[in-house]
């Protein structure tokens, strides 16, 4: 291949890859429209737009400003949030497997904001809940990391993610277990599944500030998670700091990951998927991979938040436990793909 | 009788803690002539001398009625407003929550139970009061030890509300109190029916998330009864279920009715209750208030319940 041949094809995937985000972007902007138009009340495509325009009868426009609108937007951040938190794990470990969920974040900051809900310490509607919920999201990506080590293999991973979450959820189940009203067991297990009904924009106040805070951190490290493809050493040469850079990555998954659990329950594996979506149509540069995984994340969550409206069903399906039902799989064709990997792990 | 009194006279705290005071100081309204100079007698005694009655005195109240145990917070509120105090040997462990026990207050002076059969079997009750919701295992095992075991089932209709009252006069040998209690509902009826004078406001029912009780339902029994009409059937809900906040908002019934009037949310299930959308369409003036405890037992409580009913009315049509 000649020096302009190489070009060439540098520019064809340019195109593409710039092709693929904008046709992505387009796609998240049409499943807003899409998920601002559904709901158990059918309002016509047009009723939705007269009333984003400001026109409409009142229960059209409290029902699309109020009820369709907070959920729509949490959904937009909340799914962006998580696919980009995947991607920069991926990158920061060198390692497809790897994405808040497996890792036990949404778990351990479930397990936060339920103790506060357990015990009745501040409202659910204040900033107690993300708080406590991004600390515990926190201590569990550290704690990960920390027990995992630096260059650890993929089977060290999941197996410190798996006790991980374990032990959150274990965690979770004491503090139901040790709940004396049946009322507050019963919220912490519909929370638990996860989901985005009937949120307000206080809650988009609440969750907003530490996503966007999180998503910052992240897309702010992308020429770092490039030069660690290179390997920890190289990387170092190139003047990256990988502990600070480590630091950084656990405190923006954190904050988004926690903000995001907070307001929703957990919602897992669209940190997983997203990225594996995207890596055949954008390459493996974990640094041009960020923001189109936050996009593909965006687009799951909205679809997966509008299926759960769509499907009849006697009794609501929570997003949580949809997006679940299709990440599980999706994981473990990953791993059978990964077996290879895995099997030299244990070797 | 010696030992007795010893053992009164060693742990008196203790045994009053545990067990029904044997004499306990006599209620307005309750408690015959009889006993109440009887006790007033012993007051006058030597302290000795009351000691030795009081020690007597169970023997004596046991042959007034049977002595019970009700094992469900349900249950606890018709013992308690029906039984002779020395009747009661124990109530349910939820009888002291004040979050869903109407007669909290009065349930403090009677020792609860764990919810498992040890402890009733070493009271030795001549009946236990008993829900079909209670554990099967318990119930089966208290059955099988020879116990007396009366089963009331969760009224779905103000009829059997009254059915229930009137059987557990029965069980208590008081059934005088018993039917006092039903004239007192059914005034309380027609006061409520009074306050909702015919104009057939279309109530929504709703409780934590959105749920929406179906038409066999104590509360549908209970709007009905008044004059009102329970918008959930124009939900679809027959059989109960979980209302969208979208089609709520769409329906506007005139009001909701609603456990809480607060504005904190302890968790989502409240926080639905409190959705900004919710709050434009239902600002407190639209929201009839029943606190749970008055509504979440069918029993005497219901006249205040309806009561309380009446009251928000007058608010909130005034």
């Amino acid at each position: 291949m000649s020096v302009q041949d190489f070009a060439f094809a540098a520019e064809v995937a340019a195109r593409r890859r710039w092709g693929a985000t904008a046709a992505l972007a387009a796609l998240v902007v049409l499943l807003t429209l899409l998920s601002l138009g559904t709901g158990p009340v059918r309002l016509s495509p047009l009723a939705v737009t007269e009333v984003l325009f400001g026109g409409g009868s009142d229960v059209a426009q409290v029902i699309v400003r109020e009820i369709r609108l907070p959920r729509t937007i949490l959904a937009v951040a909340i799914g962006s949030i998580l696919g980009l938190s995947g991607a920069a794990l991926q990158g920061l470990l060198r390692n497809p497997l790897a994405s808040p969920s497996l890792f036990g974040a949404p778990q351990s900051a479930a397990f936060g904001a339920v103790l506060v809900i357990a015990f009745g310490l501040a409202d659910v509607r204040s900033y107690a809940l993300p708080v406590v919920a991004i600390i515990a999201a926190f201590g569990s990506v550290f704690a990960l990391l920390a027990i995992a080590g630096r260059n650890a293999g993929l089977l060290i991973l999941i197996l410190a993610g798996l006790a991980i979450s374990s032990f959150a959820g274990a965690a979770t189940a004491l503090v139901m277990n040790l709940s004396s009203n049946p009322f507050v067991v019963l919220e912490i297990a519909f929370w638990l599944l996860g989901s985005l009904e009937d949120r307000s924009f206080v809650h988009v106040a609440l969750a907003l500030p530490f996503i966007a805070a999180g998503a910052a951190i992240l897309l702010s490290q992308a020429s770092a998670f490039r030069a660690l493809t290179l390997g920890e050493e190289a990387a170092q040469s190139l003047g990256v700091d990988v502990g600070r850079l480590r630091l950084l990555v656990i405190t923006g998954v954190a904050l988004g990951v926690g903000g995001a659990v907070a307001v929703t329950g957990t919602i897992g594996f669209i940190g997983l998927v997203a990225p594996h979506l995207m890596r055949p149509v954008i390459g493996h540069d974990p640094a041009r991979l960020l923001v189109p995984s936050a996009l593909a994340g965006a687009a799951l969550l909205l679809v997966a938040d509008i299926a759960v409206r769509i499907i009849p069903s006697t009794s609501d399906i929570k997003v949580g436990v949809l997006t679940s039902i299709i990440g599980v799989p999706f994981f473990l064709y990953l791993i059978m793909r990964e077996r290879r990997a895995l099997g030299g792990g244990v070797a | 009788m010696l030992e007795e009194r010893s053992g009164w006279g060693l742990f008196p705290q203790y045994d009053l803690r545990r067990y029904p005071h044997p004499n306990p100081p006599p209620q307005a309204g309750e408690g015959a002539q009889r006993r109440r100079s009887r006790h007033f007698a012993s007051r006058c005694i030597v302290f000795a001398l009351s000691i030795l009655l009081s020690a007597m005195l169970p023997s004596i109240a046991s042959a007034a009625g049977p002595r019970i145990v009700s094992m469900n917070v349900c249950s606890d509120q018709l013992v308690l407003s029906l039984a002779d105090s020395d009747q009661i040997l124990g109530l349910s462990r939820f009888a002291r929550d004040a979050w869903q026990s109407w007669a909290a207050d009065k349930a403090q002076r009677y020792p609860t139970l764990s919810g498992g059969a040890e402890d009733v079997l070493v009271l030795k009750p001549d009946i236990v009061v008993v829900s079909l919701f209670d554990k099967r295992a318990t119930r089966d095992l208290l059955k099988a030890q020879g116990l007396n075991l009366v089963e009331f089932t969760v009224p779905r209709t103000l009829e059997e509300v009254r059915e229930q009252i009137h059987a557990m006069g029965d069980v208590l040998q008081h059934l005088d109190r018993a039917q006092a209690e039903i004239a007192r509902l059914d005034a309380a009826i027609a006061r409520a029916r009074a306050a909702a004078s015919d104009r057939h406001y279309r109530v929504l029912p709703l409780e934590r998330r959105g749920f929406v009780a179906g038409d066999d339902s104590l509360i549908n029994s209970l709007l009905r009864e008044v004059g009102l009409t329970n918008a959930a059937g124009e939900l679809g809900f027959h059989a109960g279920g979980f209302a969208s906040l979208e089609a709520i908002i769409k329906l506007r019934p005139d009001f909701i009715l609603v456990a809480e009037a607060g504005d904190r949310a302890e968790d989502d299930g409240r926080a639905f209750l409190l959705h900004p959308a919710l709050q434009r369409f239902y600002p407190p003036d639209k929201r009839i208030v029943l606190p749970e405890r008055l509504t979440v037992c069918g029993g005497v409580m219901l006249a205040d319940a309806l009561d309380r009913l009446t009251e928000e009315l007058q608010r909130v049509t005034r």
